[in-house]
């Protein structure tokens, strides 16, 4: 009888931990994605300056940061501290890059989606859809202490991504994707960072060097076009991604308008290009089908139906594949 | 002559229509310093109290109230089409949040009028041979809408020198 109990005790101890276990792993998850949040917010919401350094496969650069939020507004200024002094100013979203080439400086006009620290948009539901993500070791970065969490693809359709989250500001300190093979492609980290507390906008302006001239990049974008397409139309996605911008631009070197439609999971942005060509003759073949990465970069491009489908970004080479494979044209 | 280069900010005076106003700006003092007192409004919207309260919050409403497309028409484009479109382009720059930012576009747009001939052509390179497995002009493009964290300031597509 006292074996009965406490075996029945034990039973039921047991599958209190085994609840609790499960409950954990569930609320750890949960946890996780609420630091994950809370870094997409202190990002936009947080004023600071520091020092971050982006390294891709091939350079490594220097940026300077100041971001401030007014409680209305977002400015930040990014000054590239290697090499040309490029800047990044950005007034909630409105980005305008002031950038030195042959001698000049070129002002470009951008809208931003992902600028560093700033990479993971507000609402997470659909990296959720895509990814999976774990907390790791509390690490040490920028001299801030920092919850490392792994944000991993459920398919292999995307690529991974480590996050470092300071543990007192929710701010993202670092960020490093690596690729299928876990190796690095790209990073990019603070390596000094200290809270503002000021409302005074006066380093709001590029440093105006008086001895170039300034001008405006060439508008690229003819129309931004939301219209639903005349000739072709996009079945079968690949899971997670979704439409997120479709335009008419100018491509260098093309004749004509070429389609630029955008596709994004959340965190990977991928562009579709489509456009007419000629029928082949002896002189000008068809175009060979290509597929090739370099970098974080995978381009595909294909001849479908005279077209030209042309799919780029940085994702695996299956994603790109997919996405040119989805676009189907009306007979 | 105040009244016109605060026209020309407020895009009531085209800038082609003010290639007069914008050479006599460049030579003249008095516009030099019309110039000089926009900059000081300019430090006073960031917050500077040399003027009342009340003045502030109203330019800041009527600003609030009137979007504007900050870049200049290009004297080429034809109107109808850039009207018909207008509305269309997204991200239309409001001057309200920081004039700082806004003054200095302001002033190299009037400088591009200048140089409008020598419009920048996108130079591509041959430096770097790997990355031209990936055709530039593509590259390019996916870069400008829709960029990666790092490409913001390292670019893949390398520009000649």
């Amino acid at each position: 009888m006292k074996h009965f109990v406490l075996a029945g005790s034990f039973a039921s101890a047991s599958l209190i931990a085994a609840l609790l276990t499960s409950f954990n792993v569930w609320s750890s998850e949960q946890d996780s994605w609420q630091v994950l949040q809370k870094a997409a917010i202190a990002a936009r919401a947080l004023s600071y300056k520091g020092v971050f350094v982006c390294q891709s496969a091939k350079q490594i650069k220097s940026v300077e940061i100041t971001h401030l939020y007014d409680g209305q507004h977002e400015f930040a200024r990014n000054v590239v501290l290697d090499g040309a002094p490029r800047e990044v100013l950005n007034q909630s979203g409105n980005v305008v890059i002031y950038n030195p080439r042959n001698g000049k400086i070129v002002i470009e006009k951008r809208r931003a989606q992902n600028m560093f620290p700033a990479i993971l948009p507000t609402d997470l539901n659909s990296i959720k859809a895509s990814y999976s993500l774990r907390s790791g070791e509390i690490e040490r970065i920028a001299g801030r202490t920092a919850q490392m969490l792994v944000l991993e693809p459920k398919d292999n359709l995307r690529y991974s991504y480590r996050f470092w989250i300071d543990t007192e500001y929710g701010l993202l300190l670092k960020s490093v994707m690596f690729n299928n093979r876990n190796e690095t492609l790209e990073s990019i980290g603070f390596n000094q960072l200290a809270l503002m507390n000021t409302v005074e906008l006066d380093w709001f302006k590029p440093k105006i060097d008086h001895n170039k001239s300034y001008v405006m990049e060439q508008e690229q974008e003819l129309i931004a076009d939301a219209g639903s397409p005349i000739d072709w139309e996009i079945k079968a996605l690949p899971p997670g991604y979704r439409k997120v911008d479709q335009m008419m631009r100018k491509v260098q070197g093309k004749s004509g308008p070429v389609t630029h439609v955008i596709f994004s999971d959340g965190l990977a942005f991928v562009s579709l290009f489509i456009e007419h060509v000629a029928k082949p003759t002896k002189e000008k073949p068809t175009p060979k089908n290509v597929l090739t990465t370099t970098g974080n970069t995978s381009f595909y491009a294909n001849v479908n139906s005279g077209h030209l489908v042309t799919v780029m970004g940085d994702v695996p080479e299956a994603t790109v594949v997919q996405i040119a494979n989805a676009v189907v044209f009306k007979k | 002559m105040s009244e016109q280069i605060s026209a020309l900010m407020d895009e009531e005076i085209a800038v082609e229509d003010a290639a007069h106003l914008i050479s006599s700006m460049q030579s003249s003092k008095q516009s030099a310093d019309a110039w000089s007192q926009y900059n000081l409004i300019g430090d006073v919207m960031r917050g500077n109290q040399l003027l009342s309260k009340d003045f502030k919050q109203n330019l800041m409403l009527k600003l609030d109230q009137e979007p504007t497309v900050l870049a200049p028409k290009s004297a080429q484009s034809n109107a109808e089409k850039v009207a018909g479109l207008k509305d269309k382009l997204p991200a239309k720059w409001s001057i309200a949040a920081s004039v700082a930012a806004v003054m200095v576009v302001g002033w190299m747009a009037m400088h591009q009028v200048q140089s409008e001939n020598e419009a920048p052509a996108i130079e591509m390179a041959q430096a770097d041979v790997v990355e031209q497995a990936i055709p530039n002009e593509y590259m390019a493009a996916h870069q400008s809408s829709a960029p990666s964290a790092t490409s913001y300031y390292i670019q893949s597509v390398s520009y000649a020198e």
